[in-house]
């Protein structure tokens, strides 16, 4: 532990110029394994060694890489505390034009939205970070909460929506690529041993069933997220027209928040319905699509 | 070019055959199109000139004798929309006359009465500049047929619109019913509703109402009413139409011809006329609520109301939740009713209510809307939920109302893991609202960062990953079937070891010649003839000798040059145990003389 300290306090020195201000907020762990390395290098053949080496840096790459992340996003909860929701909101956002983002990225953002007075830009975030972290019960607390809040008509998930959104797209991925490995696994198995066909019957039949109903999830959960496209309302109240025209009656209202599912689209306009009696047209611009 | 013309017609008119004719003609007129604008001529022309808002009619352009390669662009024109349609051709040949005509359609849709003028539209045609005409057009304002004609019935159609009342509230609805009228027999489709002119309205779901049958002055009409949901946004004096629309209806052809099987022109005949429909304009008067005698927790409702209110559990511990159900039924705008705050709950935690509106007609007018509201009792002193009241104000009655449901009694037991209730002076909380429920508070670490991409199952990689276990699977299936096929073909098993015994004896041969061992040399020699030979005759390895080549070769047959080289193998086997000595060289001689023996003994169909 000693050493690790003595380490890092020259590697200070040395980094300090490129590292600037930062450094104070950066995870010093990397710093002092880099440390750690040097030290136990020579203990190693040279191949071996050159593998460590690649490994080591690319963890301190990494690190490196994290560190304006880490930094930016406690500012934006710095600004959050300090009631400038907006703020936050802005720079929650920026962070996420970086192109990485994280489970609590979203959820502060939606947080900071929500606080702000935007409900449906708050859904649009809670449901973005429900991707990443999908039984976050934080998360799932204040996505209920945020729809409570929403007057007018909205889409309701149905009991089974709500199941399929306890496992992330990506989960269900996992799980029906892992069943499905599984079962051509022990297909294979049965084929290298023979004697095992009987004993592996039963398994095969249950892993069969499991893979096709993992499958079946992971289509639905794929149709989900990507193919039924939904709109929230991110603007007070809007008029849904009869058709694609500003001057189109008003078919019915949606107040911001307002969870629609998106039928059509024509030139800046989207066909939406909150229920199949109330079909209609709005504007792109005063929903975000998710 | 002319004379060129005349040419062509003056043979064709001399030419015998048609067949000949035709071919002057038509090399003519394909000369006279290649030449270009000899002669063209360039016209504009509007399908009637008269026309009522709502609308459209036919602008064509017609060249004749050669058209340019693009249709004419045409200038804009206010209150005028001008589409293009497309372009048709004509070519007539008669008499050796050839004409052909080129017509670009448009589409003009006026959008306000009043007289307009296309204005002369140009285009150049191989050179030549060509002008149109200046087109004048009258565009009527709708107007509803006047009532001595539709007291007479002479109308086919007309349209009415009908309000239920002179004066709205704002906030109330009001359902206007647009009625279309089409008198018996007349055939008809294709409404489209041109123009509704509401300023001031909202205008919300239209439904077609029952078909019904009513007589107009001497004449039958088939009646269609479409109701229209109306709001009114502004307050004072608002206008409703004229409501416009066109109708296809059926007419009896103009230009008939006399048919014998049809005399009387009973069967068919008939052409589709677009007519113009209009309603009277409709004046009506919103009203603002009024600002005496407002409750004091109205807010903004209209419309006429009942109110129920349940609550269960009734019989809970402090600190367990209660499901409070407010049900608001009646007549009005139930999508933006929300549940006025309420008096007397500072004993309660509250939670946000969850809505759900259920309507029993089209409009969503007509039904109930219900908040489900979670109350928690913070006190064991807690007897009964307070009472929930609710005003509007009612259109009818033009009076403010307000619906109360009384208290409701509840037995609330102390809890056994609740605090003591802090008891203040006043012996109730008045100055402490309860604890109002917020979102979860903002996390404080990044977490795991993850690039912003498609999902795995939308990566390619990912899928090309998946093919390996069904890849190994079927690798497995093609090496049991090898296996069991083995087991089951005995020469084929044996084949191959020996294919490999042969394979190592080779080597085996060439490593005891590279050490000039000549008495192992030739021992695996004659071993390995002995297996390559004992696997072609399906013989046992340890009974082949020389003899076997006159014993079971040459009775199957075979040139002699295959047997020989064999032969003087096993000779040269037998020779070396009694004169054991070769050199190196010799010794590998011998290993490419029998690889080419048994080369020659496995292509062998013995």
């Amino acid at each position: 532990m000693n050493g690790e300290i003595t380490m890092h306090q020259r590697d200070r020195t040395v980094d300090g110029l490129a590292l600037g201000s930062s450094r104070r907020t950066a995870s010093r762990f990397p710093w002092a394994m880099h440390a750690s390395f040097l030290t136990a290098l020579s203990a190693f053949r040279r191949r071996t060694l050159l593998l460590i080496v690649a490994l080591h840096l690319s963890v301190c790459v990494l690190a490196v890489c994290a560190e304006p992340s880490i930094a930016g996003f406690e500012a934006a909860n710095k600004l959050y505390g300090q009631g400038k929701f907006a703020d936050a909101a802005a720079a929650y956002e920026k962070l996420i034009q970086s192109g990485e983002v994280s489970a609590a990225l979203y959820f502060n953002l939606g947080n900071a939205f929500f606080k702000a007075g935007q409900f449906g830009r708050a859904i649009a975030a809670y449901d973005q970070a429900g991707h990443l972290a999908p039984r976050d019960p934080d998360l799932r607390a204040n996505l209920q909460f945020a729809r409570n809040q929403i007057q007018g008509p909205t889409l309701a998930p149905s009991a089974w929506q709500h199941w399929l959104a306890t496992l992330s797209l990506n989960e269900w991925t996992l799980l029906a690529a892992f069943l499905v490995w599984l079962l051509f696994l022990v297909l294979a198995v049965r084929q290298w041993r023979p004697a095992w066909k009987r004993p592996l019957r039963f398994t095969v039949l249950s892993l069969a069933v499991a893979a096709g109903l993992s499958c079946a999830c992971l289509a639905a959960s794929l149709g989900q997220t990507r193919l039924l496209r939904t709109a929230i309302v991110v603007t007070r109240d809007v008029g849904v027209r009869h058709g694609p025209l500003d001057e189109s009656p008003t078919a019915f209202t949606v107040h911001d928040g307002a969870e629609l599912r998106v039928l059509d689209q024509k030139d800046e306009w989207l066909q939406v319905s909150a229920d199949p009696r109330r079909i209609g047209w709005l504007r792109r611009q005063e929903v975000v699509v998710q | 070019m002319t004379k060129l013309l005349l040419f062509f017609r003056a043979v064709a008119r001399s030419c015998g055959t048609t067949r000949l004719r035709l071919a002057c003609a038509l090399a003519g007129s394909v000369l006279a199109f290649g030449t270009g604008a000899l002669g063209a001529s360039f016209t504009a022309s509007l399908d009637r000139d008269t026309v009522t808002l709502g609308e459209s009619l036919t602008l064509s352009l017609t060249f004749s004798g050669g058209a340019p390669e693009n249709p004419p662009a045409l200038p804009a024109i206010r209150n005028l929309q001008i589409d293009y349609v497309g372009p048709s051709s004509q070519f007539s040949f008669i008499n050796g006359q050839v004409s052909s005509t080129v017509t670009h359609n448009f589409t003009v849709t006026p959008r306000q009465a009043g007289e307009f003028t296309i204005p002369a539209v140009t285009a150049e045609v191989a050179g030549a500049k060509l002008a149109t005409q200046p087109l004048k057009l009258k565009v009527l304002a709708p107007n509803a047929p006047p009532p001595a004609a539709v007291a007479a019935g002479n109308e086919p159609a007309f349209m009415k619109l009908v309000l239920p009342r002179k004066e709205i509230y704002m906030g109330d609805t009001m359902l206007a019913e647009l009625q279309l009228y089409v008198r018996s027999g007349v055939r008809f489709g294709r409404l489209q509703l041109t123009g509704f002119p509401a300023d001031g309205f909202n205008v919300g779901k239209m439904a077609e109402g029952q078909r019904r049958q009513m007589q107009v002055g001497n004449a039958i009409y088939t009646v269609i009413p479409v109701s229209i949901a109306l709001n009114p946004v502004k307050t004072g004096a608002l206008n409703l139409g004229p409501v416009t629309a066109t109708l296809v209806i059926e007419v009896p052809s103009s230009n008939r011809r006399r048919d014998i099987f049809d005399p009387f022109g009973m069967f068919g005949n008939t052409e589709e006329k677009q007519v113009s429909l209009a309603t009277e304009t409709e004046a009506l008067r919103a009203l603002p609520l009024p600002t005496q005698n407002s409750p004091p927790n109205f807010n903004g409702a209209v419309g006429s109301y009942s109110l129920s209110v349940t609550a269960g559990p009734t019989n809970v511990a402090a600190g367990d939740p209660i499901t409070v159900r407010v049900q608001i039924s009646g007549r009005g705008a139930l999508d933006a009713l929300t549940l006025p705050a309420q008096a007397g709950w500072e004993d309660f935690k509250t939670y946000p209510p969850t809505t759900k509106v259920e309507t029993s007609d089209g409009f969503g007018l007509q039904g109930t809307k219900t908040f489900e509201e979670v109350v928690v009792p913070q006190s064991a002193e807690v007897n009964a939920l307070p009472p929930i009241s609710f005003s509007f104000f009612d259109p009818d009655q033009k009076a403010y109302r307000t619906v109360t449901q009384p208290a409701l009694p509840l037995v609330v037991r102390p809890s056994a893991s609740a605090q003591a209730p802090v008891v203040t002076q006043g012996g109730r909380r008045q100055d402490t609202p309860p604890p109002a429920q917020d979102i979860v508070d903002i996390k404080q670490h990044l977490g795991a960062m993850v690039p912003v991409g498609p999902p795995l199952v939308q990566q390619p990689w990912f899928l090309a990953v998946q093919s390996v276990p069904v890849l190994a699977w079927i690798s497995t299936l093609v090496w049991r079937r090898r296996v069991e096929s083995l087991a089951n073909n005995p020469r084929l098993r044996r084949r191959r070891q020996v294919a490999q015994i042969l394979r190592e004896g080779l080597v085996e041969l060439r490593r005891l010649a590279t050490e000039n061992q000549s008495d192992a040399f030739f021992a695996t020699l004659f071993r390995l003839l002995q297996e390559q030979l004992g696997e072609r005759l399906d013989l046992p390895a340890s009974a082949i000798t020389e003899a076997v080549i006159e014993e079971h070769l040459r009775p199957r047959g075979g040139a002699e040059p295959t047997w020989a080289p064999l032969q003087e193998l096993f000779q040269t086997c037998n020779l070396a145990r009694y004169a054991p000595f070769k050199s190196s060289q010799e010794l590998a001689a011998i290993i490419t003389k029998f690889e080419a023996v048994s080369h020659q003994l496995q292509s062998l169909e013995l």
